[in-house]
């Protein structure tokens, strides 16, 4: 029987180690937030991702690269 | 004199270190978790980004909204399939939100209708590992998810229901017409082999 490709392709490339401390970090940084965030936001969960979350802060850094609207 | 004792956490089961961590948030209990899974959440993340450095990103934020929800985890999923849907769903949000109109435009109304559910499933086992690669490259996020969820790492369709919040026979319909759009844009890159 042929193997299912899909399991052929599968990645196997391990997680990048310096991945570890930044995740740590983070989680540090939200035990903090989430301390005084409980006490004024509703949702504190998806602000703590706004604000430490890697690809919600490229795509702002991305937007304050863009040029300025002149219309 | 004084032998080092094992850090209990290690030993720990996954649901026992998330009670632990829903009566108090520790940043190296966590870690344990962490450890068990990071592969496991970078390669499906990788899987669908097809980017290393996106994959990075994703595998970031999977695990800080993980830490950040575990407060609303019921533990009526083991924690590994909660945390993969929500390596899944992150992962299909951001890509919808980055994902250009590269696929064929095929007509869903004329597609998958009165069709036996497990239609062009065996044609797609059968493809070369190769050109499945490719396909699965300029598929459509949604449909490259489902397509690994079910064939790559054998989520149950009722597994697939609950990640994705619909029920089971809307997950049949949308993976007949993956299998479908697969199928299409695979004659399209390789009509010599069709």
């Amino acid at each position: 029987m042929k193997a299912n490709p899909f399991h052929i392709i599968r990645p196997t490339e391990e997680a990048p180690p310096h991945l570890r401390e930044d995740v740590l970090g983070s989680v540090r940084t939200a035990i903090l937030l989430m301390r005084f965030a409980q006490l004024f936001v509703a949702d504190y969960a998806q602000a703590i991702l706004d604000k430490l979350g890697m690809v919600k802060r490229a795509d702002d850094a991305g937007r304050a690269n863009d040029p300025p609207n002149t219309e | 004199m004084f032998r080092k004792r094992a850090k209990p956490d290690q030993d720990a089961s996954d649901e026992e270190i998330v009670f632990a961590l829903q009566r108090s948030m520790e940043a190296e209990r966590f870690a344990v978790l962490y450890d068990r899974y990071k592969d496991k959440v970078y390669q499906r993340c990788l899987s669908l980004a097809r980017d290393k450095q996106l994959a990075a990103d994703f595998t970031h934020d999977v695990f800080l909204k993980a830490f950040v929800s575990l407060p609303k985890f019921d533990h009526r999923s083991r924690f590994g399939t909660w945390l993969y849907s929500i390596a899944y769903n992150y992962c299909l949000d951001q890509l919808r939100k980055q994902a250009k109109s590269r696929t064929i435009d095929l007509d869903d109304s004329r597609m998958a209708s009165n069709l036996p559910e497990d239609t062009y499933e065996a044609e797609l086992l059968e493809l070369r590992a190769e050109a499945l690669d490719r396909v699965l490259q300029d598929l459509m996020p949604e449909d490259r998810a489902l397509l690994l969820m079910k064939y790559q790492d054998d989520v149950s369709v009722k597994e697939m229901a609950e990640i994705n919040g619909t029920g089971e026979s809307a997950v049949k319909m949308r993976l007949l017409r993956a299998r479908e759009r697969a199928m299409a844009l695979y004659r399209k890159l390789y009509p010599d082999e069709s």
